[in-house]
């Protein structure tokens, strides 16, 4: 009933648990997109070996791809899959490459809907896409505010913010010719826009790859002083990085270090033992270990298993479940004391950080973890990086035809019409954005009335 | 008491410039129909300032005169000083505007309805509706008539428990020296209608021979004039003046001698006044609960939010050829008229100005536009239709589009038809109406072009163009204006398609014309065309580009407009929704897609998951 004028594509598998990511475009620019791509058009559902090049030519991955014919596709649509090496940054490379050629970031459930829609999906599943739709855009949402809210965010809003003031003073002249308003000066138009273009190509140069890409998985390790943190760090790591010692509270200020586990790219944040009566110097510590805490992905609890369970500080209790913690109990070689049971169901691992024991089991349970912190976030965030990056090129490109109408005088309503698609395009990051904004900064900042 | 046990097809309340747009569409469209109006003398009286058209208006103007209304023949024949505005800022966002004679105006279309056949005009004021199952059946008035209609539309404009503020004094009334319609609420409250306050201003009216031109910085009309309505369409005899009583005579020549605006301004010695005496105003001594516009401030609210602004632009805007009556647009005020007299003396030109009627503020009920479908139907009581500024709007123009949408659709739903709804994407009239039902408004709502994502579309030269098929569906026009207009297009498309593949010295005709429209030398029998097929064809070759881009969107967004949501939709039952998106999806019941997805709060996900299940409702009937 609905044929979709756009090509979409999106990350098809969840990164970082297999050694293949698959990128599937699906769309009626399929068939030509593939010609452009590999130089050849294969029969259907025969996988094929190739080198996938970017536009620019440059080789990024050879890859497997299988073409498929619609409506004998998932989708219903003409489709193709693209198997890659199943390392983030090349799936990456590969969905931005994909969306400059003219895709659209497939948006949350989207193969799935239009699976339904093309009738390949039946009537009993409605429910079930719906339910998906609404998870992975839940999951999507959650996602992206956590990066809007970060500077991302701020840098995005500020960047709307003066669109909109370019664009107050534009649409006043439009829509207000008769008032006394003060004369359309074109040059300072001009620096407004470079000023717009350049915070533009900051945020391309530095959010081409997401945080998460680039940083790991956030895993901080609490636990109370002597506990052993620092030792099941170093154990981790293989080399002596934080300072151990006897002494209680030595680890006064947070230590990062990178660290591969499994297929994950780890970033472990060792805080300071938390005290129940700190010093300040160790007050200061906690307060930053509860810090790090606030954005982590996940938690190591290192517990000393000679000692009674010790309870967590309040402002921890909310952020540790579960889902995003393993309860390791350190010194079992010292000998387990009794103790009470664990406030919650978390995964245990018993270890000896320093006799180097049970690091294999720690290792599985803190892949088991990454893999579905990876299936949770994973896709949504590479998805949410090349959105970004395509929405910020979109913006860039009006922005430069704006200034370059501007520089041969073309009429206003033109580079309004520009400067529009740029503002429409930052709203792809941001969300939506009401026409009545403009109005709303034109009133405020001048003063019509005839 | 009942006049007639035939009801009228279709009754409209009211005749300001909703009204007459309403009956005079309703009667066109052959329904028997009924001008009801508290007084036939202020018949299309322009209330506030005597003009007509400017910024986007003045392209709506045109687009009203593509669908058969009466607003740009009028202003056309009445006119007497014709701008096109925004000359430098490209084709599609200049606008024609017109000084009016206001009486002229007037009687010319008093006239016009006089003439028109289907309508009987009468002298009552309405005094509350006659509903019958949860639908409207015809009307009460103060002569204790009642009128049965299967269609009633209301046009109240300010007249909705009108009240005036002039400082501390306050008159009931909807205009000065006029009546207040206060029953008419208790009964639109009655039938479940809500209602809010608006609240509006119009400033002095002064004598001319006591204004001092001297110094005065004079503004005259356009050596040639823009008219408004599409005269090389048109059929001859659409052109008669009102001196020539009877007879479809044309009077004075459109555009001939026009007459100049004057444009003068605040001094400080204004702006003293103003601020020793903000207690005594309406508007800052609390009196007034309305919210007014933002785009029309009071001369107090210009001194008191922009404080650093030296002075302010006042235009001195004649009120007709037959009268010395001047209107000072641009002083609107509630302040009381010792003060005004002051005021209006501080002002250069006016020093010795003698006040023919003071300025005001007026209050009045509006029904928050939600409430309507985009038929301008009321979703609460059925074959009630809504018009003009009790919908929340402003302007002469804004309820003309409005009267002349609820007319026709008052006289389809008597018929049965489904109604004429004009997309987001047509026009400015599709971006009024979808604004009004899809998000309402919290000040009395102005059409600006800044408003229409799509307004490279719209150039006002191309309103009768865009609006042809609807014209032509429910026969708007005459047969031989459909017939001149289709022809119309069919050259515009021949030449557009001739110039992008002839070749000349130096390339394509097209390519010459986009590198430079003033030099590119044109075909000769291109050149033999009318105007209006070249500007139109230039337009649509120089912007191609821009156009092509705009056409895209539209296709886009199409889709989803034309996926309806079934009414009986509980939007808090579905599976997956948003609790925040349901409740607005229920509050404002949209009927397709398209207008789901443009209510504050729905995201895309939504609009997803609502396409799924309507899909699996389709499904489930064809088996």
């Amino acid at each position: 009933m609905l044929s979709h004028a756009d090509t979409i594509a999106a990350l098809a598998t969840p990164t970082g648990t297999s050694a293949i990511a698959v990128v599937r475009v699906s769309g009626p620019q399929t068939a030509e997109l593939v010609r452009a791509i590999f130089g050849t058009s294969p029969p259907p559902r025969q996988a094929q070996h190739a080198d996938y090049r970017d536009r620019a030519g440059t080789l990024v991955d050879d890859v497997l791809f299988t073409c498929f014919s619609g409506p004998n596709s998932f989708t219903g649509e003409d489709t193709v899959e693209i198997s890659c090496h199943g390392n983030p940054f090349i799936a990456q490379k590969i969905l931005e490459d994909l969306l400059a050629r003219g895709c659209s970031p497939a948006a949350a459930g989207e193969f799935s809907k239009r699976a339904f829609l093309n009738g390949r999906l039946d009537l009993s599943q409605a429910e079930a896409v719906m339910d998906l739709i609404h998870a992975r855009s839940e999951r999507a949402l959650a996602t992206a505010n956590l990066q809007l809210r970060g500077s991302l965010g701020r840098q995005i809003e500020s960047l709307i913010s003066q669109m909109i003031s370019v664009l107050a003073e534009i649409e006043a002249s439009i829509d207000f010719p008769d008032e006394d308003l003060p004369s359309e000066d074109r040059e300072a138009l001009q620096r407004q826009i470079d000023a717009v273009l350049s915070g533009t190509n900051r945020l391309l140069a530095t959010n081409h790859y997401g945080e998460f890409l680039r940083e790991g998985i956030k895993v901080v390790i609490l636990g109370e002083p002597n506990a052993g943190k620092s030792s099941l760090l170093n154990r981790l790591l293989g080399r002596d990085r934080a300072l151990v010692s006897a002494e209680p509270g030595t680890t006064r200020d947070y230590i990062e270090e990178r660290v591969v586990i499994g297929a994950h790219w780890l970033r472990l944040i060792d805080t300071a033992g938390l005290n129940a009566t700190p010093s300040s110097l160790e007050k200061r510590g906690i307060d930053l270990a509860f810090e790090q805490a606030g954005d982590a992905d996940f938690f190591l609890w290192v517990i000393d298993a000679t000692r009674p369970l010790p309870a967590l500080p309040a402002a921890l209790a909310g952020r540790v479940s579960p889902a995003n913690t393993i309860a390791i109990f350190n010194k079992i070689d010292l000998g387990p004391a009794p103790r009470e049971p664990l406030p919650k169901a978390f995964p245990v691992v018993n270890i000896s950080a320093l006799a180097g024991a049970g690091f294999e089991a720690l290792c599985a349970a803190v892949t088991k973890l990454a893999e579905s912190f990876h299936v949770e976030a994973g896709n949504e965030l590479i998805a949410i990086n090349a959105r970004h990056a395509h929405a910020l090129e979109l913006a860039k490109s009006s922005l430069l035809v704006a200034r370059e109408k501007i520089a041969v005088k073309e009429p206003t309503e033109l580079i309004a019409s520009e400067l529009r698609v740029a503002l429409e395009a930052f709203a792809m990051i941001s969300g939506k954005i009401d026409n009545e904004k403009i109005l709303d900064q034109i009133f405020a900042s001048f003063c019509i009335g005839k | 008491m009942s006049i007639s046990k035939t009801p009228y097809n279709v009754i409209v309340c009211g005749a300001g410039h909703a009204g007459v747009e309403a009956c005079l569409a309703a009667a066109r469209m052959g329904a028997t129909t009924l001008l009801l109006t508290g007084n036939i003398d202020t018949i299309a009286q322009m209330s506030c300032n005597p003009a007509i058209g400017g910024q986007a208006k003045g392209q709506m103007v045109r687009e009203i005169d593509a669908l058969g209304g009466e607003m740009a023949i009028n202003t056309d024949v009445t006119g007497i000083q014709f701008r096109l505005l925004n000359e430098s800022k490209g084709p599609a966002v200049q606008s024609p505007r017109a000084q009016c004679d206001k009486k002229a105006y007037q009687f010319r279309l008093k006239h016009t309805l006089e003439l028109q056949p289907n309508l009987q005009v009468f002298q009552a004021t309405v005094t509350g509706l006659i509903y019958q199952n949860g639908k409207v059946v015809g009307c009460r008035t103060n002569l204790d008539i009642d009128f049965l209609g299967q269609a009633v539309v209301i046009t109240t404009g300010t007249f909705l428990r009108g009240l005036m503020h002039i400082g501390q004094n306050k008159n009931e009334g909807g205009r000065l020296g006029d009546f207040s319609a206060k029953t008419l609420s208790s009964s639109l409250l009655e039938a479940g209608i809500e209602l809010q306050r608006l609240k509006t201003g119009t400033p002095p009216r002064i004598l001319g021979r006591s204004i001092n031109f001297s110094g005065l910085q004079e503004q005259k009309g356009d050596l040639n004039p823009t008219f408004f309505a599409f005269h090389d369409t048109r059929d001859p005899g659409d052109l008669f003046h009102v001196e020539q009583t009877g007879e479809r005579k044309s009077g004075w020549m459109p555009g001939s001698e026009q007459v100049s605006c004057w444009l003068t301004h605040t001094t400080p010695a204004s702006e003293r006044i103003v601020r020793d005496n903000l207690h005594k105003s309406a508007m800052y001594s609390g009196e007034i609960a309305g919210v007014g516009p933002r785009y029309c401030p009071s001369i107090e609210d210009k001194f008191v939010r922009f404080a650093d602004k030296p002075r302010h632009l006042l235009y001195l805007e004649p009120e007709g050829r037959n009268t010395n009556e001047y209107y000072i647009n641009g002083l609107s005020t509630s302040l009381p008229f010792d003060v005004q007299l002051d005021l209006v003396h501080s002002i250069p030109g006016l020093e010795l100005a003698q006040l023919l009627r003071p300025a005001y503020a007026v209050e009045y009920d509006f029904a928050p536009p939600t409430q309507m479908y985009p038929s301008l139907e009321s979703r609460k009581v059925e074959n009630l239709f809504l018009a003009g500024q009790i919908n929340g709007t402003s302007g002469y123009e804004e309820a003309a589009a409005q009267g002349l949408v609820a007319g026709v659709n008052a006289a389809l739903k008597v018929r049965g038809s489904s109604p004429l709804i004009i997309q987001r994407h047509e026009g400015y009239i599709g971006v009024l109406i979808d604004d009004l039902v899809t998000k309402g408004t919290t000040e009395p709502y102005r059409m600006f072009t800044s408003r229409a994502e799509h307004r490279l579309l719209f150039n006002h030269g191309s309103a009768e163009l865009r609006h042809y098929e609807h014209a032509n569906n429910y026969k708007l026009l005459s047969d031989s204006r459909l017939r001149a207009i289709l022809n119309k297009i069919n050259r515009i498309e021949y030449w557009q398609g001739q110039l992008e593949v002839t070749k000349t010295v130096g390339g394509l005709w097209a390519d010459l014309i986009r590198r430079d429209k003033n030099r590119a030398a044109l075909p000769p029998a291109f050149l033999a065309e009318s105007k209006e097929v070249r500007d139109e064809v230039l337009y649509r070759v120089t912007y191609r580009g821009y156009l092509d881009r705009e056409k895209r969107q539209i296709e886009k967004l199409k889709d989803v407009e034309k996926i309806r949501i079934p009414s009986s939709f509980d939007y808090l039952a579905i599976p997956g929704l948003r609790r925040e998106s349901a409740l607005k999806l229920n509050q404002f019941r949209p009927q397709n897609l398209g207008q789901a997805g443009r209510i504050s709060g729905v995201n895309p996900s939504d609009i997803s998951i609502l396409m799924v299940l309507i899909a699996a409702g389709l499904r489930e009937l064809k088996p």
